[in-house]
């Protein structure tokens, strides 16, 4: 480790809240639609299970108590159960916002007038991958496309949030320019986000059909960052190739520069989430989150959550992996830009290693210049 | 309609109390958060329409240790914030 350097990556004490601020909850086990990507289904450690109504609503209980701000509410397809209006009315009840994550097929204008009645939905979240049927469809199934467009149509009109997620794979990194156009300027919305197929779930399973390859990461690298310049604002990421992008470039100009060490970096950092937010399976299991779905916590309605929260020991050992320092690794010796890199997401890391407490081969600068990629 | 000079926290609000009694006071109907120290939680637990901001001062000086005498002016703008964002009312009079 270069002189100095090894004070600045010293871990900060960092305390946990009495309870978490937000929780993200796969309501339902169920979809309509088997996307070639998803994360969700085909992962061997969860039971795909529904929990009913009354369960959930007792556990919402739990959270108002406990002053939790905020919910997401994935799955599985969320609209594909006939009582949520009864689950989102238990949040409203138990003073919580909540947003949805959804494919939009099954959104249709009685539930779209529920939730703007609520006063209390922050967004919906639609995914979008292509700018016509053909390559959404892709991957996504046939007919899919439309529906997409149906419930972004509908949320509009009732004048909800629309949350817009392109995932970025092999089949439409050629069509993002048409993407953002459709996106921003024939829908209108002022923005929506990227991330890209990653090797969770399903995903596994169609690997070499969807995930990109070091030169089409590179391309879709350069096109989502020429398009956040084109539309300013309106473009996000907190992983896929734009984040990557961007990212990089820092901690490529940082290294070239000689500059001191990011804070918080050159350790197993990562995202951060469990300091301030904790995930349930449908099956009503806790876990610290949906991309590390195998780490079962506890069980809600059974175990306290505010105990599994600040007590819980595989939650607390997650929590400890930002003291872990990325010189510690054989996979990061000689890296050059270990002291700007946080080791990435620890789902990807145990998907792809087997080791939670290890840096993510997938988002790795090194390993991508190893492999022929360069930084646009 | 006749309005005390007694504060009434928005029962819709939520009271977050996160570390060393710093908390969070949360809305969830307008999205708005502000955070607090432990002065302003020990305010808002005593904004129950029963109490003056007068009354409610007078509580924070016996409770906290070194109180400065512009506490007054300082919960009365504390007050006045959460009154702008829907977290605070005033209490009526009853007939």
């Amino acid at each position: 480790m270069p002189e100095g350097l090894k004070d600045m990556i010293e871990p900060t004490v960092s305390k946990v809240m009495r309870s978490p601020r937000s929780l993200d909850i796969e309501i339902t086990a169920r979809c309509n639609l088997r996307c070639r990507y998803c994360y969700f289904f085909n992962n061997p450690a969860v039971k795909y299970r529904d929990l009913p109504a009354d369960e959930w609503l007792k556990f919402f209980g739990e959270l108002g108590s406990l002053g939790v701000m905020s919910v997401i509410l994935a799955g599985g397809e969320p609209f594909i159960r006939e009582d949520l209006p009864v689950l989102l009315e238990g949040l409203v009840r138990n003073r919580m916002r909540f947003s949805l994550l959804s494919n939009g097929a099954l959104i249709g204008d009685e539930i779209a007038a529920f939730l703007a009645r609520t006063g209390r939905c922050e967004y919906v979240q639609v995914s979008v991958d292509g700018s016509g049927p053909e390559i959404h469809d892709s991957c996504r199934g046939k007919g899919s496309f439309e529906g997409a467009l149906r419930g972004i149509r509908t949320l509009q009109r009732h004048r909800i949030g629309v949350a817009v997620r392109v995932t970025v794979h092999r089949h439409n990194i050629d069509d993002l320019e048409n993407i953002a156009h459709f996106l921003l300027e024939e829908l209108g919305l002022p923005c929506f986000s990227t991330n890209s197929a990653g090797y969770l779930g399903t995903c596994r399973l169609n690997a070499d059909d969807v995930m990109l390859t070091i030169a089409e990461r590179q391309s879709a690298m350069a096109t989502l960052l020429r398009l956040a310049e084109k539309y300013p604002n309106r473009i996000s990421a907190s992983a896929g190739p734009l984040s990557e992008g961007r990212i990089w470039r820092l901690m490529e100009e940082a290294r070239a520069q000689g500059k001191p060490a990011f804070p918080n970096r050159g350790r197993l950092t990562a995202c951060g989430c469990p300091s301030s937010k904790i995930s349930v399976r449908a099956d009503g299991t806790i876990v610290p989150c949906n991309m590390l779905n195998h780490i079962e916590l506890g069980r809600i309605n059974h175990d306290s959550l505010a105990e599994v929260w600040q007590n819980g020991p595989a939650l607390n050992q997650l929590r400890n992996r930002r003291t872990i320092p990325l010189a510690d690794f054989e996979f990061c010796a000689g890296c050059a830009y270990m002291f700007y890199c946080t080791g990435s997401c620890p789902g990807l890391a145990y998907t792809l290693t087997g080791k939670v407490d290890h840096p993510s081969p997938d988002s790795c600068l090194q390993r991508f210049l190893e492999e022929g990629g360069t930084i646009p | 309609m006749n309005q005390t000079d007694k504060p009434i926290a928005n029962p819709i609000v939520v009271l977050r109390e996160e570390f060393d009694d710093w908390a969070v006071l949360f809305n969830p109907e307008t999205a708005y958060a502000v955070g607090t120290n432990p002065v302003g939680v020990a305010v808002w637990k005593r904004m129950d329409g029963k109490k003056s901001l007068a009354d409610i001062v007078s509580e924070i000086k016996n409770s906290f240790a070194d109180t400065p005498d512009a506490a007054f002016k300082e919960i009365a703008a504390f007050a006045n914030e959460l009154a702008e964002n829907g977290f605070v009312g005033l209490e009526l009079k009853s007939k």
